[in-house]
């Protein structure tokens, strides 16, 4: 069997929790199938986090430009793959992978499956369960060949025993270069707040907050909770909140363990969106709300009342 | 210039999804299907850069018949000509396959998609078609302007927003604010029915074969708290280990 390759997504240093999950995974996956493993990343890591696992073999640093994004610049990367001879990529979604395994996927003609929950090795190939419709439903494909990409759900559910072994690994380094046909104007990149799609708690809030500067209440709320902010579409259409903060069919999809949703009505696109949280609080001063049919918790009650006398509460602790 | 827009046809967004009588695959029974609504974005943006610039507008579609009543949709809201590429194809890296094989000796110079077929939510194909025909890419794309051949995009990246500057052939995966929804006018209609829509035959075999499906239906509690005692919502959730 060929080797294998993990990317991992990491910020200021720090791995994300769902690409550790993968690492136990994906090292325990080559010891049973014999074959080792590559890792590549982001930024620079010292070797000792990786020392843990016994298969994994080398820490790539792939140093990129600003923008990323015109796919010819992997040359570097695809000519590393093919000397380590890698067949199987495993990565959890970002938008950064995402454009690097497509191109990977084109060049080498292997298959990429996205939005993955769990992979098994049946006698036939390979068995894969999807997450699709918006979290609705699941479906279990299986894919023929010893060679794929996989790029995971952030909600992917794989219990596995964490790091098995350890190993001495090696540290490289590829360079992507710019394109020059692609430009960087101006970034503008979310700072202060915890990014909505790996936040463990969010707070939505709907139109029935009324006003943009009713949300100095629902964000010190959140503050307290450690929480990131969301909100329905028609408050990001009306520039109440960032449009990056929508949540549902066409915003984006989270899966917190709490999510606490107040003046919000419970549109079936918007739980398209909140569908995957554990638990879900509903504050509406609407009892019919549909949102209540799907809430662990319900409180019908005025939010301009309730919300301010819940951070009361959370202080006072 | 020449613009092609590729659409999905997915369930409508109200819809609840059920298994067949196998228990093995969607039921598509009783499913109000539209087009998707990313994909719907792309379409009334593209239809607006072709009113602007004159640009030869194609609608493509890798699915079966079922979905010609909604590519005449397509066409009524002004473009000009469609393509159906007939395959059942529900996995995304067959139909960018298919997309790169038909549009590779079109000289396409702009392809808009939606960012994610809001089905099956891969995302990946417009980043696969747009290295298969060597093109620039991004997405989401939230802002195009088109001006003297460049492309200004306001686009969303994994750390926040940026704006960048590209230029053509470009494929695009697009998000709202990019257009407004457009509704087809009765002008548009009735020329519709004259314009084409030509019927291609797949061409590749599937890498990956649907053997099941699964509806997931979350239990929730359903617990309610009466307003006065709001507070000891506090106290559940800590208990719960959830705050
Ligand atoms: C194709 C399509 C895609 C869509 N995608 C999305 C999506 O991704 N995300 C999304 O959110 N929506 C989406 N929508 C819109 C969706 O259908 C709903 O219109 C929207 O979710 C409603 O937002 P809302 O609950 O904030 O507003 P409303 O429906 O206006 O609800 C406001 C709620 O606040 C309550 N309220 C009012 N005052 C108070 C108060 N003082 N205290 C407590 N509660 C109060 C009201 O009882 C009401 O339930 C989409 C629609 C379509 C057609
Ligand atoms: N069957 C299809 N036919 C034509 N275009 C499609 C099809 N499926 C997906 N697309 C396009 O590709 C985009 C991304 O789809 P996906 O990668 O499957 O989430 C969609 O928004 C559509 O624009």
């Amino acid at each position: 069997m060929k080797n294998l390759a993990v990317f991992i997504d990491s910020k200021s240093g720090q791995v994300a929790e769902s690409s550790k999950r993968l690492l136990d995974f994906v090292s325990n996956w080559a010891l049973e199938h014999g074959t080792s493993v590559f890792v590549y990343g982001f930024e620079p890591f010292s070797s000792e986090l990786f020392n843990a696992y016994a298969s994994i073999k080398q820490y790539t640093h792939i140093k990129i430009p600003d923008l990323v994004n015109h796919n010819q610049v992997i040359a570097p990367l695809l000519e590393d793959i093919h000397q380590k001879e890698i067949g199987q990529f495993f990565y959890v979604k970002t938008l950064l992978v995402d454009t690097m395994a497509s191109s990977i996927a084109n060049s080498l003609q292997i298959p990429l499956i996205s939005n993955v929950l769990k992979v098994e090795k049946v006698a036939a190939g390979y068995q894969l369960t999807k997450s699709v419709f918006s979290g609705k439903a699941t479906i279990t494909t299986e894919i023929k060949g010893e060679s794929f990409l996989i790029a995971f759900s952030k909600s992917f559910s794989i219990d596995l025993p964490g790091h098995v072994g350890n190993s001495t690994i090696i540290q490289s380094e590829i360079t992507l270069e710019k394109d020059p046909q692609n430009i960087l104007i101006e970034n503008h990149p979310i700072t202060g707040s915890i990014p909505l799609p790996d936040a463990a708690i969010v707070v939505g809030a709907g139109r029935g907050l009324k006003d943009p500067s009713n949300w100095a209440m629902v964000e010190d709320f959140a503050k307290e909770l450690g929480a990131a902010t969301a909100c329905s579409k028609p408050v990001s259409d009306l520039n109440w909140r960032p449009h990056h903060e929508h949540v549902g069919q066409t915003g984006v999809k989270i899966a917190p363990k709490l999510y606490i949703a107040c003046g919000i009505s419970g549109a079936i696109q918007h739980l398209a969106g909140v569908n995957g949280s554990r638990k879900i609080v509903v504050i509406n001063n609407d009892p019919e709300a549909p949102f209540f049919k799907h809430a662990d918790y319900g409180i019908v009650g005025d939010v301009f009342d309730v919300l301010p006398r819940l951070l009361n509460k959370l202080k006072s602790h | 210039m020449k613009i092609l827009v590729c659409i999905s046809v997915v369930p409508d967004t109200t819809s609840k999804i059920t298994l067949d009588s196998s228990n093995t695959r969607i039921n598509s029974e009783g499913l109000t299907y539209i087009v998707g609504p990313y994909d719907d974005y792309a379409l009334s943006r593209a239809i607006e850069i072709k009113e602007q610039t004159q640009a030869e507008l194609v609608v493509l579609h890798v699915g079966t018949a079922d979905s010609e009543a909604l590519i005449r949709k397509c066409l009524a809201l002004g473009a000009d000509s469609a393509v159906r590429i007939d395959s059942s194809a529900i996995d995304s890296y067959q139909v960018a396959q298919e997309i790169i094989q038909y549009a590779q000796d079109k000289s396409f110079d702009l392809i808009m998609m939606g960012k994610e077929a809001i089905d099956y939510n891969s995302g990946i194909v417009h980043a696969l078609v747009a290295h298969g025909l060597g093109y620039n890419h991004f997405s989401p794309v939230m802002h195009l302007d088109f001006d003297a051949g460049k492309l200004t995009l306001e686009i969303e990246t994994d750390l926040g927003k940026s704006k960048v500057s590209s230029t053509l052939p470009a494929v695009l995966g697009c998000q709202e604010p990019i257009a407004e929804w457009k509704i087809p006018s009765m002008r548009g209609i009735m020329t519709a029915r004259t314009k084409e829509i030509t019927v291609i035959a797949p061409t590749k075999v599937n890498f990956e074969s649907q053997i099941s499906a699964q509806v997931i239906e979350t239990e929730r509690l359903q617990k309610m708290i009466p307003v006065e005692n709001a507070e000891s919502l506090i106290d559940m959730l800590k208990s719960e280990n959830l705050i």
